[in-house]
């Protein structure tokens, strides 16, 4: 019975199928809110279904020179780790579906596969645009990773568990800890972006420049799997943002999880604001930014969590 | 430098052209048609003696037998200088300008495939503006030259004969055809052609 | 890397709106050598121009640009009035200013679009595109269509402006003035936008001279070049036009230029509106032009348009020379891209507000079937019962009059 519900827990609720629904929704979400602020109309709400259909029954071409094993695998393994990433965090009630001390750790470098997948994407496509667009994903990876990997640490630090639900409960019982995480919470909201790829940072996959980077070469159902795990990532990113640094919860599942849901609602309507409301910078400027602006003020605050820590210890 | 002052200056440096120097308004200076030498003269004392700094432009003219360029050149009070050189359809030999004027370079390789003129010195670079697989032998803006005659989808051109060009053109188009080669032989009469 | 990697921009390529072809070698990010291979729009339309006569090239010139129009169909009339040595009435020239800085103003506006969305920004592409369909429909209004509009004639123009549409016109400048006020304040405090265009696609006050740039990329480096004030025609003789220039002489610069001169256009339009003497609107031309030779300047929005028109005493121009403002901003590019990043290299392009039919210019106008003219009322028909074919029924979707 217990593993009926676990497999229950991981294929349906709060698994792979509520992942893939809250996916599309955040998508479309996202998209008609960034419509609104540009004074668009938007897409209707099916909209990102239908693309993924559209894309499933289109045909699939591969270069000639790319190596197929990986081509055909790489979607997949991309999505496989974001659905894994999702399950190590609280969506009904308090507890995730698979949690343990430490799995903090195990989604971050969950969350890097994606983008690992993207470059060898765009490397084994064999296409400027796509080599372009790879490295650049990569350079990107390693101006964001430093400052945001510090910022979703620092909760942990306080709380003294590196387990997200564990981080969750914590929270909910000192809320006023909250408050210091706010500069780190600010950080990691701007910085999610570049993990995302969205404007401002969205140089790896610039249309204009580019011509969409890394997944030039991409179609039909490979295409399709590739979008769904960058709209999930999407989902578990600020699902995660929403874990470490909202933990207001009441203790009773259904309610938590219809605060979790307003908690995501929130953040994606920020993330679309910033998407609307900027240019987008260059890898450069991206560099610069990330590593003499961003990663100080991430050090500083983890500096003074370590006293705050101290404090609380003694 | 305005016009009046830019005539007298060329009539001082250039006698021999001086009388054919015409202002029609106050903002436009033409010079007569010189041969290759002369032109190169008068456009590089222009440029560094009158202070032209600005190569507008280049037209090419069909002149029956012969090629006509015309230069234009500007300056800071907005004064435009055409200076124009002619040469012979059976050897359209002139020397690039681009150096002295860069942004007469576009301009010059038009005249390459357009006019099919001969431009000793003008950098490498792709050809402009007519397709890759464009005739050889074939310049579009000579007048004898009738898109009537060119075939689009196999890129070639092929005029009934060599004598049946002209009596089917007149035959369409007499009247027209009749008066614009008698305008030609005009202007280039007119225009002071050397040779 | 470091041998460069070679990425080709063009023929066909997003950030490009007209097949143009750029070879770009990378050293890095950074923009090593820039190959630009033009002329894949060229139509003919000079050689198209020597067989028709004057007022059927009218019609060509007038197609020369899709964005410009007006200014190239401008400076044609100017060419054949002056040689047939007509004057046009007073009222007719304040009319061809007016569509003239209207035409600016739906230029420049579209301009700044398409370069927020080179540089990612696609907001301010969507805002400065519903405020271009005001000027476009006023357009429409005037001359009866979008883009070319027809306005102009040898001798005048075509269509007179009413109170109504005087009127119209003033309302929209008030709301657009509002608008381009914000887009000022904007480029003047949005950070990755000041980040994005300043300091790029540099063109000194030198190079600008030595290259023989025109326009806002030659005022952003301080050149007035204006014609109108260079060498005022039509109604600038009447109306001091105030330049602007900058002295940023990069992207930023140009993006400043041409935001001033929307404003400017705006006021202009007013003056001209208020201002706007009563009388007849075009005077008869002749059919057949006096033998003679004419260059022409006129500033379109993108600069200086010079037309050389040579004329033989027929009813058909013996020579039609079109230098479009983008083609003699061309030369400066190679300059402005090379030691830039690639990222910068759509916004540095697009800085000149290139226009690749006016570069190229030249439509062969031939038809194998033999021509039919088609009137709207049965071109809509037509397209309803084509639809109805394919089973949808457009027949309930209200044509748009003018005047509405």
């Amino acid at each position: 019975m217990e593993t009926v519900l676990s497999i229950i827990k991981i294929l349906f609720f709060p698994g792979l199928l509520f992942l893939l629904v809250a996916a599309m929704l955040a998508e479309y979400i996202d998209r008609k809110a960034c419509a609104h602020m540009q004074n668009r109309i938007g897409p209707p709400w099916y909209q990102p279904l239908a693309d993924v259909l559209k894309l499933l029954g289109k045909k699939t071409i591969i270069p000639k020179n790319a190596g197929k094993a990986l081509f055909r695998a790489l979607p997949s393994v991309s999505f496989a780790a974001v659905a894994t990433a999702f399950l190590s965090i609280p969506v009904w009630g308090s507890h995730a579906v698979v949690e343990f001390e430490g799995d903090i750790v195990v989604i971050l470098y969950l969350l890097t596969i994606p983008t690992v997948c993207l470059f060898l994407a765009g490397w084994d496509s064999h296409d400027v645009y796509a080599s372009m667009g790879s490295f650049r994903t990569l350079t990107q990876m390693f101006a964001y990773e430093v400052p945001l990997f510090m910022v979703l640490l620092t909760p942990a630090l306080i709380a003294g568990t590196w387990s997200v639900s564990g981080i969750l409960l914590y929270y909910s019982e000192n809320p006023l800890y909250t408050l210091i995480n706010i500069p780190a919470f600010i950080i990691a909201l701007i910085i999610s972006q570049g993990k995302l790829e969205r404007p401002p940072f969205d140089a790896p996959e610039a249309e204009t420049e580019i011509v969409g980077g890394a997944l030039v070469e991409y179609s039909g159902r490979y295409l399709a799997i590739f979008r769904m795990a960058a709209d999930s990532e999407l989902i578990v990113v600020v699902s995660l943002l929403a874990a470490l640094f909202l933990p207001f919860i009441t203790g009773i599942a259904w309610i938590d999880f219809i605060l979790y849901i307003v908690k995501i609602l929130a953040l994606i309507l920020i993330l679309a604001v910033l998407k609307a409301s900027m240019a987008r910078i260059r890898m450069d400027q991206m560099l610069h930014f990330c590593w003499w602006v961003l990663t100080p003020i991430a050090a500083v605050e983890i500096i003074v969590i370590l006293i705050v820590n101290g404090g609380i210890a003694l | 430098m305005k016009a009046e002052e830019t005539i007298l200056r060329l009539k001082e440096a250039f006698p021999d052209i001086g009388d054919d120097l015409k202002s029609p308004s106050p903002l436009r200076v033409f010079t007569p048609f010189l041969e290759p030498k002369r032109f190169e003269e008068v456009l590089i004392y222009a440029k560094d003696k009158l202070n032209y700094y600005r190569g507008l432009h280049i037209v090419g003219t069909d002149e029956g037998e012969n090629l006509g360029f015309t230069y234009l050149v500007s300056n800071a009070d907005g004064v435009i200088l055409a200076i124009r050189e002619i040469v012979p359809k059976s050897n359209p030999h002139i020397r690039s300008m681009s150096d002295i004027y860069p942004a007469m370079l576009m301009h010059e390789r038009e005249l390459v495939d357009l006019f099919g003129a001969e431009i000793e010195g003008l950098p490498e670079g792709p050809s402009y503006p007519l397709p890759d697989g464009w005739p050889k032998g074939q310049y579009p803006m000579r007048k004898e030259w009738n898109p009537k005659y060119f075939n689009k989808m196999t890129m070639t051109y092929e005029p009934p004969e060599e004598k049946a060009t002209d009596t089917a053109t007149a035959a369409n188009d007499n009247k027209d055809n009749a008066a614009k080669t008698a305008a030609d032989e005009k202007s280039t009469a007119g225009g002071g052609a050397s040779k | 890397m470091s041998e460069g990697l070679t990425i080709p921009i063009g023929p066909q390529h997003p950030s490009l709106k007209e097949p143009v072809s750029f070879l770009i070698t990378l050293d890095g990010e950074v923009v090593k050598k820039a190959v630009i291979e033009l002329g894949y729009n060229h139509r003919g339309l000079e050689k198209a121009c020597e067989s028709r006569t004057y007022i059927q090239d009218l019609y060509i010139i007038e197609r020369v640009c899709g964005i410009c129009s007006h200014a190239h169909s401008y400076a044609y009339c100017r060419c054949v009035e002056e040689l047939a040595g007509l004057q046009t009435p007073r009222r007719a020239e304040y009319i061809r200013g007016i569509v003239g800085e209207l035409e600016r103003l739906h230029s420049h506006l579209l301009w700044l679009g398409v370069a927020g969305h080179e540089i990612g920004f696609d907001t301010l592409f969507m805002y400065t595109w519903r405020d271009r369909e005001r000027v476009l429909d006023l357009l429409a209004e005037i001359g009866g269509n979008r883009v070319n509009y027809g306005i102009n004639t040898i001798g005048g123009v075509r269509r007179d402006l009413d109170e109504n549409i005087c009127q119209h016109i003033l309302d929209v400048m008030d709301g657009l003035e509002e608008q381009i006020k914000y887009y000022a304040e904007l480029a003047n405090t949005e950070a990755t936008l000041i980040a994005r265009l300043a300091g790029i696609g540099i063109l000194t006050r030198d190079d600008v001279i030595k290259y023989g740039a025109v326009g806002p990329v030659a005022r952003a480096a301080g050149i007035m070049d204006d014609v109108r004030i260079v060498e005022p025609y039509g109604v600038f003789t009447e109306i001091k036009v105030n330049g602007v220039t900058d002295d940023h002489a990069d992207v930023y610069g140009r993006t400043v230029v041409r935001i001033k001169e929307m404003l400017e256009s705006i006021r202009l339009i007013r003056l001209m509106v208020k201002e706007m003497p009563d009388g007849p609107i075009s005077v008869r031309a002749p059919r057949r032009i006096p033998t003679g030779e004419i260059i022409i300047r006129v500033e379109a929005p993108r600069g200086e348009d010079v037309h050389y028109l040579r004329s033989n005493g027929t009813d058909k121009p013996d020579r039609v020379r079109v230098r479009a403002p983008s083609e003699a901003n061309w030369h400066g590019m190679k300059h402005m891209l090379e030691g830039f990043h690639f990222a910068d290299v759509p916004i540095i392009i697009a800085a000149i507000d290139p226009c690749y039919s006016c570069t190229d210019r030249a439509i062969m106008l031939r038809s194998d079937k033999g021509d039919t003219v088609t009137d709207w009322e049965s071109l809509r028909r037509t397209g309803i019962e084509r639809y109805k074919k394919m089973g949808i029924d457009p027949s309930k979707i209200r044509m748009r009059t003018s005047g509405v």
